[in-house]
């Protein structure tokens, strides 16, 4: 009993020590800008304020920087989702040449470093007069997202009993049609595991983000708050952990109500191949 | 007049050839099963009659159209599947239901039809309920109940009892005949089940090796074995088969084998000496009486007999069954002889074709 | 010989097949292999990126690359990056699996605790660290003093090997839920009949992690180490957002020096060679992992 006690507190220490700097990033953002100084530092804040949560909605570009995020993730992740269901579907359940090949390539770009393909991308974006759009960010994003989706989508398609479809087959549907009645409902869990996915990759962007947008109305939230670190004079951090939790909040909402498909979408793509 | 024929039907996946050469006709209104061990094509037979896969040459009729080219849903039939294949999102209702809707079927005309099937079936109670919640009998039914309710032309069932226990599996044998003989469809079973096919069907089709081996009612397969695989592989326990050599002395045949001579015949008219396999069912080896000791070395008590398997000089080992009264200890010696003119001779090799021509199966 | 005719049905849904591969494989072409062609391609061009104008070099870029220091130090650097994040995110994934599998008061409340580093993005965490370990007002410095551990703030990101020694910390305590939630994946497979066999043989816990949990990790962890030294290898924001490649280029990797080299001194030409060298690199990992996952699935 005694062991049992002091493992569960050893192991919360683990825990609560891993999650520390989210707590503390929470914490910085509601103190005041003079207690972030105060020698020892506070541990919960005296007095709590949401004025940087104020002052960072009403006097930085911060919710242009969140609207672009939001359309840029969504409108990547709806694009992706959809061509990679379809692509799923005809890689798993068809039979045509080329098929396996086809497989292999997108394990290939799954692996790919953006590094290599940011270059020519830049110089295609700029050469189409792209450059400094969302769209192009969402050109970018599937370089990335296409694989990852696509990759996750064939392994959740692959979980689907081949029977479903030849019944529906027999019972008189046509291909498509067994596909809309049958795999679709069936793979709907897998679908939303692979949305969230794609949305956190697409919203968590960096490098390209960095790379093919540098104008303040088209910036997305990464390199937008990042923006307000390097450009500030001086650093408010209490100001920056208010935007770092505003950031996380699509997250949290994610890990609150939507967790299982989470793990389901690690299971599917990230281990089992 | 032929429902259902295959006509020189060849299937490849890639290098690997699943079914070769395979003509098979069956009658309409027929049961017909297609028994075998796994692999030997029966599944990927079934599968091609339903257009679930593509001969790679030949041709398929169902009726009298040939159906290479048309899409499952077109070809009139019904299929229930080894893993039911429910779809898990549809209430027991809406899987009935759906090759009706398939079918556009009216409304109106759906709820009647439904209720019938689901009444012939017992499944009233169930019908809102979604798969998962039944138990594996009643998801049987439910298969059972999608193939049933638009009356196809021919029902194919591929192991569909496979997944019951023992039990259950025999009343839903007896459901099948029942309902076969009702409504008088044409259907095609598969199974790697002996017992079923030998129980239900009107002709069995025995596959092996990606061949049919023998095409006839359960009775003529069992008593005259078109080859050696069919011989092994029909009955229970299976039929002892002896390698040995096959000689023509004066008029009539003899076939030696160690310890064993055994004279048999009449043999077909192209057949030669040489290798050649001898053939006894175990009711047909006689213990107790003869001239050949034999030494016990298992017997197994099934409640009515005793099935018993003896070793004889040189080491062959074969298997006989006697009344439950009989009492032998294992490593007792026994006389035996072999009931000669109820044995079946088959030429050398794994499928080695049959060579006697009629056998009478004599029970002492 | 059998000659093999597809049937009407059986090319329709070939021709239905392709349609639907289609899309996929026109986005492919168009911001992936095309791109990935003229990476290789760009690498023989001397460009200058401002006005994109350039000329053929043929295989110079390469020349200089492999005859320049830096190439060759990034590599290092890249390798003491990878290996150094990779060990710790293995050690301490596997150590918290075992705990999170064991039955540990709210397990699912720590469990989203653990997870949570690996989905913020990366930006976050670097804002967050780079507060922690603010040399004035940073808590970590302050603890650390406070423990008596150090007399002086330490400067972390400004000074080696310590920029060196936190990137590594930062990536482990990033990625190392991904390893927790793979293994504890895994671990919830492995029957429990093993253990109780173990037991009844007489096994102590240590003698049973290593004879039964360890082989039965092992597969699944191949697959990890294979595809997080994939991800770390090519790892960009983190160390970029933390260090820039600081203090000096002590801290840059690969990726690092191709952004460095496109954007900041302008030579795309010479960048794209850095590119395809480092997937040159990369590729012998990639073809392992690929050829592990093509095994898995025959």
């Amino acid at each position: 009993m005694i062991r049992r006690v002091l493992f569960n507190l050893m192991a919360w220490a683990i825990v609560l020590a891993v999650a520390f700097p989210l707590f503390w990033m929470v914490v910085t953002s509601l103190k005041p800008q003079s207690e972030l100084f105060r020698r020892p530092p506070t541990i919960l804040p005296e007095v709590t304020t949401f004025e940087h949560y104020w002052r960072l909605l009403s006097e930085t570009n911060f919710l242009t920087y969140f609207q672009n995020s939001v359309v840029l993730s969504v409108v990547t992740t709806v694009v992706v989702v959809s061509i990679a269901t379809l692509g799923a579907y005809s890689i798993v359940r068809f039979k045509y040449w080329g098929r396996e090949s086809l497989a292999f390539l997108v394990l290939f770009t799954y692996l790919l470093p953006s590094v290599v393909l940011i270059i020519p991308l830049y110089l295609m974006l700029v050469g189409l007069g792209l450059s400094n759009t969302i769209f192009s960010l969402v050109i970018a994003y599937t370089t990335f997202a296409l694989p990852y989706a696509l990759w996750l989508l064939r392994s959740f398609m692959a979980g689907i009993p081949e029977d479903l479809e030849s019944a529906a087959l027999v019972d008189g549907a046509s291909r498509m049609g067994a596909f809309r009645d049958v795999i679709l409902p069936q793979l709907l869990p897998g679908i939303i595991s692979t949305a969230l996915f794609t949305f956190i990759l697409s919203w968590n962007e960096y490098l390209y983000a960095l790379v093919l947008v540098n104008s303040d109305n088209t910036r997305p939230l990464t390199t937008g708050v990042m923006n307000m670190l390097i450009s500030s004079f001086n650093v408010e951090w209490s100001l920056l952990m208010a935007a770092s939790v505003m950031m996380s909040v699509p997250l949290i909402i994610v890990f609150a109500f939507l967790q299982s498909y989470l793990t389901r979408g690690f299971g599917a793509g990230g281990v089992k191949g | 007049m032929a429902d259902v024929v295959f006509k020189n039907v060849h299937k490849k996946f890639g290098d690997f050839i699943a079914v070769e050469g395979l003509d098979l006709s069956i009658e309409e209104g027929e049961f017909v099963s297609l028994l075998g061990p796994s692999g030997c094509g029966k599944t990927t037979t079934l599968r091609m009659l339903a257009g679930l896969e593509f001969p790679s040459s030949g041709e398929i009729s169902i009726g009298d159209r040939v159906v290479n080219d048309l899409p499952p849903g077109k070809r009139d039939i019904a299929m229930v599947f080894q893993s039911y294949a429910l779809y898990p999102h549809m209430s027991v209702e809406k899987n009935i239901a759906y090759p009706l809707k398939k079918r556009g079927v009216p409304r109106s005309e759906q709820g009647p039809m439904i209720a019938r099937v689901a009444e012939m079936l017992q499944l009233t109670p169930l019908l809102s309920r979604k798969p998962r919640q039944l138990s594996g009998g009643q998801q049987q039914r439910v298969a059972l109940g999608r193939a049933l309710v638009r009356d196809p032309k021919v029902f194919l069932l591929d192991e569909p009892l496979s997944n019951l226990d023992a039990k259950l599996r025999g009343i839903m044998r007896a459901e099948l005949v029942e309902l076969h003989q009702r409504l008088g469809r044409t259907m095609v079973y598969v199974t790697h089940d002996q017992l079923e096919a030998m129980t239900m069907s009107d002709r069995i089709a025995v596959m092996y090796d990606k061949k049919l081996q023998q095409f006839a009612p359960p009775q003529e397969v069992y008593r005259e074995p078109a080859n050696r695989f069919v011989a092994g592989f029909i009955g229970m326990p299976s039929m002892n088969l002896i390698d040995g050599d096959l000689s023509q002395e004066g008029d009539r045949w003899m076939f030696r084998s160690g310890s064993i001579s055994v004279p048999v015949g009449p043999l077909v008219a192209d057949a030669r000496g040489g290798e050649a396999c001898l053939g006894v069912r175990p009711e047909n080896l006689l213990l107790g009486e003869g001239p050949t000791p034999a030494v016990v070395q298992l017997v197994e008590r099934t409640g009515h007999e005793n099935i018993v398997v003896v070793e004889i000089e040189g080491g062959l080992r074969m298997t006989g069954r006697v009344p439950a009264s009989t009492d032998w200890k294992t490593g007792e010696t026994i006389q035996m002889s072999i009931q000669s003119e109820a044995a079946h001779v088959f030429a050398a090799g794994p499928t080695g074709r049959r060579l006697n021509i009629a056998s009478v199966a004599v029970r002492p | 010989m059998i000659k093999n005719k597809q049937t009407k049905l059986e090319r329709h849904y070939a021709t239905l097949g392709m349609m639907l591969i289609a899309p996929t494989v026109l986005v492919f072409c168009a911001v992936i292999v095309y791109p990935l062609v003229s990476a290789i391609y760009l690498s023989l061009f001397d460009i200058y990126t401002p006005t994109l104008q350039g000329e053929w070099v043929g295989l110079d870029n390469y020349r200089e690359l492999l005859g320049k220091g830096e190439f060759w130090a990034s590599l290092r650097t890249n390798l003491i990056w990878t290996v150094g994040t990779l060990s710790l995110q293995i050690l301490f994934g596997i150590g918290m699996a075992l705990v999170l599998h064991q039955n540990i008061w709210f397990r699912s409340l720590a469990r989203s605790l653990i997870l949570f580093p690996y989905f913020i993005s990366t930006v976050v965490a670097v804002l967050v660290w780079r507060w922690l370990f603010n040399d004035l007002y940073g808590i970590l410095n302050h603890l650390m003093m406070a423990a008596g551990l150090i007399d002086m703030p330490v400067d972390y990101l400004g000074s080696m090997p310590n920029a060196m020694i936190s990137v590594i910390l930062v990536g482990a305590w990033k990625y190392f839920p991904f390893v927790v939630i793979a293994v504890l994946a895994r671990l919830q497979t492995i029957p429990d009949s093993l253990y109780e066999a173990a037991r009844i043989d007489g096994a102590g816990p240590v003698a049973r992690f290593f004879d039964i949990t360890l082989p039965q990790l092992r597969d699944v962890l191949v697959v990890i180490i294979m595809l997080r030294a994939i991800w770390d290898f090519k790892e960009f924001d983190l160390i970029f957002l933390l260090t820039g490649g600081g203090p000096v280029t002590s801290t840059q990797t690969l990726p690092l020096l191709v952004y460095k080299e496109a954007f900041s001194l302008n030579n795309m030409g010479m960048a794209a060679a850095y590119a395809v060298a480092m997937m040159a690199v990369m590729l012998v990992f990639m073809i392992l992992y690929i050829r592990k996952t093509g095994e898995k699935d025959a």
